[in-house]
């Protein structure tokens, strides 16, 4: 829209009819180009509905099909029996019968989850330094760190177990070991952009008592982004239990393992008490999380 | 306090037992902060060695591992019969997989718009029904998103289908969260001054706020389908459509030169779909947001 | 002795500093003044070699400093102190740990990296800082600190360094008159009592004056001057700042006038 600024008009009503007729073209400029979004928007609308099958006969036909399966999980729960013994049908207990079991393998979960992010939070902070543009001691360090991380974080963590699982055997260690792979890549690659934003002047005076490129990030950085990473990793930490309670499904341990068993061979009932109690698992560690890191952010601004 | 004279501070002519007199508590919070350092470090420690063994990690099962790992990593670069591989349905997979992002973020943004509104602290004041739409809201997002994919393979049958709606099912609980939010971080001035001009409720939404919120909604939205782009890619692993079928069924024949092709297919298109969406928000929308997903 | 042999620094094929050549005698309080842009940080930076310098020697004693690498290098600026305009302190450490950052370059790896220092640098790091009058501020962030306060936090931690220079690029710069006399007057006592050589680039000349052995004045990166502050006459000060510069002490660029011309003709 390249519209010439108006050349110092002879009379006012030249002015205002150069005026008008620049306003119409500029709105016709406008409306085509919304035109052609439109229509490309469109295209790709009908494109994709074609690929992917999501034909309203097909939704039609699955959407009751759906409803059924949710309404087959549901426990039948009757008022009378809701605290009986776990033998009593409908009662809690009742559909709840493997608890035990479920909570040795929420535990289980919630361990795998704090191990991989506890590993990822030292290896991510310690890529992150030659990952950052400003601080890499040179170009093929950070070339190597950037790149390195960038591939870790971007091949999903279920596709990583995948590959885990082949190498470790099925179980927990090759779950937690992608996890470890996936949240090093991310936890890197944001605490990378943290080291980006710090001031330098505090480095170079560490520099200039002969200090090494070592000593220089832990005492001209680390006390600086340290609070960041914290918060960060908290917050890595609630989409690492999210992650250790499916990664089960490709093998990798945890109480995914379990919900994938149950979903597959239909014990119905099973699975909305599975995943009950994951939904009420992952959001009370959110709230905790949550509620830890508004109180890192409160000393932060104290301070 | 003795400005007492230095003519050299050489470690063996100090008087260290003056200066400890003089600031004792400088020397005890030194004490303390190095307590407090071995405590955190001995807690990590006692994890860990908690974790080696609860998870029974020994160095043999991590070294064989890796080493199995290093052999993978070794037969993905040696890339064999480059001329028979099944492109077509490779590529058919990638393709599917940006149509079920595209798909289910766009339904589910739709979905979703309601609860902008009736999940927002400064629109709906009536406790109850804005309770209930959040509970729904953390609901959907509690339950990830490869647990709804099983049940709707179950539900609808194998196929991009069950991805889609899995996607959407998911994809509703985040959109309206951020939706909400942003509408409770808005600036409440140009609704009044709409309100000022003798608007009824609905018109104060519309002119006041609609204008305020809409890049920002838009924003997200493409935030969300750059997410979904993203686990669509695993979605097929569940059997619920798109690459990751091909992936994990080139994995269990251990075709791993292939399983390496998609690997990078993934990564390409990922970084190719972010440029995308940075570019259509550099163009249309221009006013930068964070992030949330 | 410190040697500096036809040195010069190139920033995109511009000279910042352009063969300069200075002997500075041990013990010695040298004051480097110019106005903005003369060279004077770029000189100081390459005696610490912060900056590698594009041609020329710099030598102490039997050192040849310019050609140092990986660790004599550290080694030489843990002898060859730096304090700086803006402090360059590590605002969300501990006064005293600021100070006993000094020591770094006589930890190993290891120890460092654990945050280990000994009660012993902590003690004289709190000599140090009690000779300068502001130990009890010993336990406080350094971002809390008054510009003043932190100077001279950045002067104990040279001091811990036992360097045999200290240069100073406009310490006194962002502080107040006050203040700006402790500071020089500890720089001063520093230069007496332990014997350290001093080179301080300064903007203001009067203090330049008041308070060092000798005086280099810089213009475009070129010695322009080399003499007793006494011999700094008005012909001397008028090669070193240029024409628009008639009395003592109103010195770089007069950048303010300028600037309000800007405004009124807008
Ligand atoms: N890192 C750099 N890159 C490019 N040019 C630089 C750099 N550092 C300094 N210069 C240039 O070198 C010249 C000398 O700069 P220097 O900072 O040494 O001057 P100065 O005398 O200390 O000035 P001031 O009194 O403003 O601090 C200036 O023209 C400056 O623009
Ligand atoms: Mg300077």
């Amino acid at each position: 829209m390249a519209s010439q600024p108006p050349v110092l008009p002879a009379t006012s009503s030249q002015s205002l009819s150069l005026f008008e007729r620049q306003l119409k073209a500029q709105r016709r400029d406008k409306r085509l180009s919304t035109l052609v979004s439109l229509g490309l928007f469109l295209i790709v609308l009908a494109w994709s509905i074609e690929v992917s099958g999501f034909a309203p006969s097909v939704l039609l036909a699955g959407l009751p099909r759906f409803g059924e399966y949710i309404h087959l999980t549901l426990p039948t729960l009757s008022l009378e029996n809701l605290l009986a013994n776990t033998d009593t049908k409908g009662s809690i207990p009742y559909w709840f019968f493997n608890f035990r079991h479920y909570v040795v393998l929420l535990f289980q979960t919630i361990n795998m989850a704090i191990l991989a992010t506890l590993v990822s939070f030292v290896l991510g902070a310690a890529l992150s330094f030659p990952a950052s543009r400003n601080l890499a001691p040179n170009r093929l360090t950070y070339l190597l760190a950037r790149r390195g991380l960038e591939i870790a974080r971007s091949v999903p963590d279920l596709v990583w177990a995948l590959l885990f699982v082949w190498a470790f055997g099925i179980g927990p260690l090759a779950g937690i070991v992608a996890i470890i792979v996936h949240s090093t890549g991310a936890l890197g690659k944001l605490f990378s952009e943290i080291n980006e934003n710090i001031p330098m002047s505090p480095l170079e005076g560490i520099r200039a008592t002969g200090a090494s490129w070592f000593q220089e990030m832990r005492y001209a950085v680390l006390p600086q982004v340290m609070p960041l990473f914290l918060s960060n990793v908290l917050w890595r930490f609630e989409s690492n239990i999210r992650q250790s309670s499916v990664i089960g499904f490709v093998g990798g341990g945890g109480i995914g393992e379990e919900l994938y068993l149950v979903i597959v061979r239909n014990y119905y009932e099973e699975v909305s008490a599975l995943v009950l109690l994951i939904v009420l698992t992952v959001t009370c560690i959110d709230l905790l999380s949550a509620h830890v890191r508004h109180g890192l952010i409160g000393k932060e601004r104290l301070a | 306090m003795s400005a007492s004279p230095m003519a050299t501070i050489d470690p063996a002519t100090r008087d260290l037992a003056a200066v400890l007199a003089a600031y004792p508590e400088v020397f005890k919070q030194a004490k303390l902060r190095r307590r407090q350092r071995t405590a955190i470090l001995l807690v990590i420690a006692a994890y860990l060695l908690f974790a080696a063994w609860f998870f029974d990690i020994t160095p043999y099962r991590l070294f064989g591992g890796l080493g199995n790992m290093g052999i993978v990593i070794r037969s993905m670069v040696v890339w064999k019969n480059v001329a028979t591989w099944d492109y077509a349905s490779l590529f058919q997979g990638m393709i599917e997989t940006i149509a079920m992002a595209f798909l289910g973020t766009l339904l589910a943004s739709l979905l979703a718009f309601p609860f902008t509104f009736l999940a927002a602290r400064n629109i709906v004041k009536p406790v109850l029904p804005r309770h209930a739409a959040r509970r729904f809201l953390d609901l959907m997002r509690g339950v990830d998103q490869l647990v709804w994919a099983l049940v709707f393979v179950r539900a609808v049958g194998l196929g991009p289908l069950a991805g889609v709606l899995a996607l959407i099912a998911s994809s509703i609980g985040d959109l309206g969260k951020v939706y909400s939010e942003s509408v409770e971080d808005i600036d409440q001035k140009p609704i009044e001054g709409v309100r000022s001009t003798g608007a009824s409720r609905a018109q104060e939404l519309r002119f006041g706020l609609l204008p305020q919120v809409l890049p920002v909604l838009l924003s997200q939205t493409l935030y969300m389908f750059e997410h979904n782009v993203r686990s669509a890619t695993v979605l097929g692993i569940v059997g619920a459509g798109g690459i990751g079928l091909q992936l994990s069924e080139r994995i269990r024949v251990q075709y791993w030169d292939q399983a390496c092709f998609i690997i990078i297919l993934i990564v390409v298109t990922v970084a190719l779909i972010d440029l995308f969406a940075a570019f259509v928000r550099h163009r249309f929308i221009g006013k930068p947001v964070a992030a949330r997903f | 002795m410190l040697i500096l042999e036809s040195l010069g620094k190139q920033f995109d094929g511009r000279a910042a500093v352009d063969r300069v050549t200075l002997r500075v005698a041990r013990g010695q309080m040298l004051g480097v003044i110019g106005r903005s842009g003369a060279g004077k940080s770029t000189l100081l930076r390459m005696i610490n070699r912060l900056v590698d310098p594009t041609s020329g020697l710099i030598r102490h004693d039997d050192r040849l400093v310019s050609a140092l690498k990986g660790r004599e290098l550290m080694r030489w600026r843990a002898a060859c102190a730096m304090i700086f305009q803006q402090f360059n302190l590590v605002g969300r450490l501990d006064v005293v740990t600021n100070v006993m950052l000094g020591r770094l370059n006589r930890h190993g790896f290891l120890g460092s990296m654990a945050g280990a220092f000994s009660a012993a640098e902590r003690a004289v790091a709190l000599q140090a800082l009690d000779r300068l009058g502001i130990a009890q501020t010993a336990l406080q962030r350094a971002e809390t600190l008054s510009g003043g306060q932190q100077q001279r936090v950045a002067i104990a931690r040279a001091l811990l360094q036992e360097p045999e220079i200290l240069l100073a690029d406009e310490p006194i710069a962002s502080l107040d008159p006050r203040s700006s006399k402790l500071v020089m007057d500890a720089l001063r006592r520093i230069n007496r009592d332990d014997k350290i050589t001093v080179i301080v680039n300064l903007h203001d000349l009067d203090i330049a004056r008041a308070y060092c052995d000798r005086i280099v004045g810089l213009a475009n990166g070129s010695v322009v001057f080399n003499g007793a502050p006494e011999d700094l006459d008005s012909q001397a000060l008028e090669t070193i700042y240029g024409h628009d510069v008639e009395t003592g002490s109103l010195l770089d660029e007069p950048r303010r006038p300028t600037d309000f011309r800007v405004w009124a003709a807008a």
